[in-house]
């Protein structure tokens, strides 16, 4: 304690130098946990966003996620219903979705485009994907209506010159790889936020899907668990009950959150490090002055008995204070920022290959701020070493006449 | 101790050399010393600008190293010794006191008196009493929480003494203590030295250019081109 004390009085030994030291420290500090808090928000978001669009654990017959089809539903799973069934009634289950998708052509009679589908269920598939779908005009699909309904992504609609209540024509290859078609209603018009998407997408009802390809099987159930937490363990247990299916997870088809925390990862890593270079030289220099005004006093001390660790240790503490203090403020500077921009609403542009923007949020981490401060302790730690070893070691004579 | 057996001197100088190179040119700062301190006593060196007090001091104080022969303090054969034996024997057995006091600026009269004893790893009760005694001896018991940048020369050269002696040292080396002083102050301090170095039983090593003080010690040595005279 008595140490700390002494590196304390000397830490204000120069008030103003120690004080950009730590300035420094406290900015490097506060930029990493607001850059690193928006890569936290990101993943979250785009974790949100995945396990909402696929289930958390996806279900499909053994060869349906790499093997290609000669005819559609050729590796649909059959006996779906009561598989589903099954499935919800396990603790820890929120819903169990079956899906069946499909592709072809939509018609408004004069004009035809390429789609790409999903037969869902129209009563729960909307409430679990929430707010990921953004509806542009419109209603949800309903169930059980005489004319199959569909919700189309706003783009598609754009080019066929459809909007709600709009009558167009799927066509479609059965399963037996004849065409088919079905007349539908359009029920809504939806932007996902991926342009490309939005130039293809067709929600309709599953019964509708199957009727139009002559099956009644489905291509995958997804699963909703109440926690993404438990998705391991619950496809762990379902691989082991049922080795004839074929179990992923959402992170197993989340290409695009793989990717961005891949990119994430390297890109706020290099800004982390970089500023953890800077509160290296920031700490450097302050007390590598520090050291070369003390040249004298460190030489007093080791004639007295101070042993070189001793030395070094004292301007690790010193090192340490300045560093601590500057993380705290970094701290502070941070939760403001959160604070800021709960408040302030920023949007952030829609990132390339999106349609739309996403809100600038900064998410707080315990294991972030203690990380982060752990790290730059050590690293004025480290450089309170680097600068004192060598003058800790100094011949005692010649340190004492230094002037 | 057994009647009779003979008492190791404080510090003993065996034929000491020591040589600098200055430039191109080699000084012989010490040519071959020989010296023996006995606890209690106050030696003064006295010589010229560059006869080898200061470097005769650092091969007691044990803060540089002979080029040849042998030393020993208490006892204590000191060739070999590592450098953590070095800044062992240092702690426990040597003060110092500085021509200009070397004082800590940053920490209270207390702090600077109590460092030795924290290097030592002593318990807190028994800094305070040590601590308190040694400054009251030297006359600072008001001026403990005082930081060095208040007090005159003399206060100050006192908390230097007061530091060395605090521990109890077998050795207390002093290299000019009186070379910042005024006259009357000086003679103050050195007259304090010899007190507090007979009480304790701390041989004294003092280099000094100043004769008026030499009728304080118990011996004065001259040292003249690094030989004794």
């Amino acid at each position: 304690m008595k140490w700390l004390l002494f590196a304390w009085k000397n830490v204000l030994r120069n008030r103003r130098r120690s004080l950009t030291a730590l300035a420094i420290t406290a900015v490097s500090a506060a930029a990493i946990l607001v850059s690193s808090g928006f890569a936290l928000f990101a993943y979250e978001s785009l974790r949100e966003i995945s396990a909402r669009d696929t289930g958390h654990v996806i279900l499909a017959e053994r060869d349906y996620f790499e093997g290609d089809e000669d005819v559609p539903m050729q590796h649909g799973l059959a006996g779906a219903p009561a598989l589903a069934k099954e499935l919800a009634a396990l603790p820890g289950v929120r819903a169990v979705l079956p899906r069946v998708q499909f592709s072809g052509l939509i018609s408004n009679g004069d004009k035809s485009a390429v789609f790409i589908g999903s037969g869902v269920l129209p009563e729960l598939d909307f409430r679990v994907r929430g707010p990921q779908m953004r509806f542009l005009g419109g209603e949800p699909l309903s169930a059980g209506t005489d004319v199959p309904e569909i919700v189309m992504g706003g783009e598609l609609a754009k080019l066929l010159r459809a909007k709600p209540g709009s009558s167009l024509t799927l066509l479609a290859t059965t399963t037996e790889g004849s065409l088919n078609a079905v007349d539908v209603v359009v029920r809504g018009l939806i932007t996902v936020g991926v342009s490309e998407i939005d130039k293809r997408l067709v929600l309709t009802d599953i019964a509708a899907v199957q009727k139009l390809l002559l099956t009644d099987k489905v291509s995958t159930l997804s699963v909703y668990l109440r926690e993404t937490g438990a998705t391991d363990a619950f496809a762990a247990r379902t691989r082991a009950e049922r080795p004839q299916l074929a179990v992923r997870t959402w992170l197993d088809l989340a290409f695009f959150y793989q990717a961005v925390r891949a990119l994430y990862n390297r890109l706020f890593g290099v800004l982390g490090f970089i500023m953890m270079v800077i509160v290296l030289f920031a700490m450097t220099n302050t007390l590598a002055m520090a050291v070369a005004e003390r040249t004298r006093e460190i030489g007093t001390l080791r004639a007295i008995g101070a042993s070189p660790a001793g030395i070094v240790r004292n301007f690790v503490l010193e090192g340490v204070l300045i560093g601590g203090a500057g993380t705290l403020a970094g701290m502070a500077l941070a939760g403001a920022a959160i604070v800021f921009l709960i408040f302030a609403g920023i949007q952030m542009p829609p990132p390339p290959g999106r349609s739309v923007g996403y809100p600038l949020q900064v998410v707080f981490s315990a294991w972030l701020y203690a990380a982060t401060g752990l790290g730059v302790i050590a690293v004025s730690a480290l450089a309170a070493c680097l600068v004192s070893a060598k003058a800790a070691r100094k011949p005692i004579t010649e340190a004492l006449a230094h002037v | 101790m057994t009647p009779g057996a003979a008492i190791a001197p404080a510090v003993r100088l065996t034929r000491v050399k020591k040589s600098y190179r200055v430039g191109e040119t080699m000084v012989r700062a010490l040519r071959g010393i020989s010296l023996d301190v006995a606890a209690g006593e106050l030696v003064a060196l006295t010589g010229p600008s560059g006869s080898g007090k200061s470097t005769l001091l650092n091969l007691c104080g044990l803060i540089d190293a002979p080029d040849e022969g042998a030393r020993e303090i208490a006892g204590v054969p000191i060739a070999g010794c590592s450098e953590i034996q070095l800044t062992r024997l240092r702690r426990e057995k040597v003060g110092f006191v500085f021509q200009s006091f070397n004082l800590v600026p940053v920490m209270s009269v207390y702090d600077n008196v109590e460092y030795p004893l924290l290097l030592l790893g002593s318990a807190k009760a028994e800094r305070r009493t040590r601590v308190e005694e040694a400054l009251a001896r030297v006359g600072l018991g008001a001026l403990t929480g005082r930081l060095p940048d208040t007090l005159s020369g003399g206060q100050r050269q006192r908390v230097a003494i007061a530091r060395a002696l605090v521990k109890s040292p077998t050795l207390v080396i002093a290299d000019e203590p009186t070379g910042n002083l005024d006259s009357a102050t000086a003679a103050q301090i050195i007259e304090l030295l010899r007190e507090l170095a007979h009480e304790r039983g701390a041989a004294a090593v003092v280099a000094t250019h100043d004769e008026r003080m030499t009728r304080y010690c118990d011996r004065v040595l001259r040292l003249v081109d690094g030989e004794m005279r």
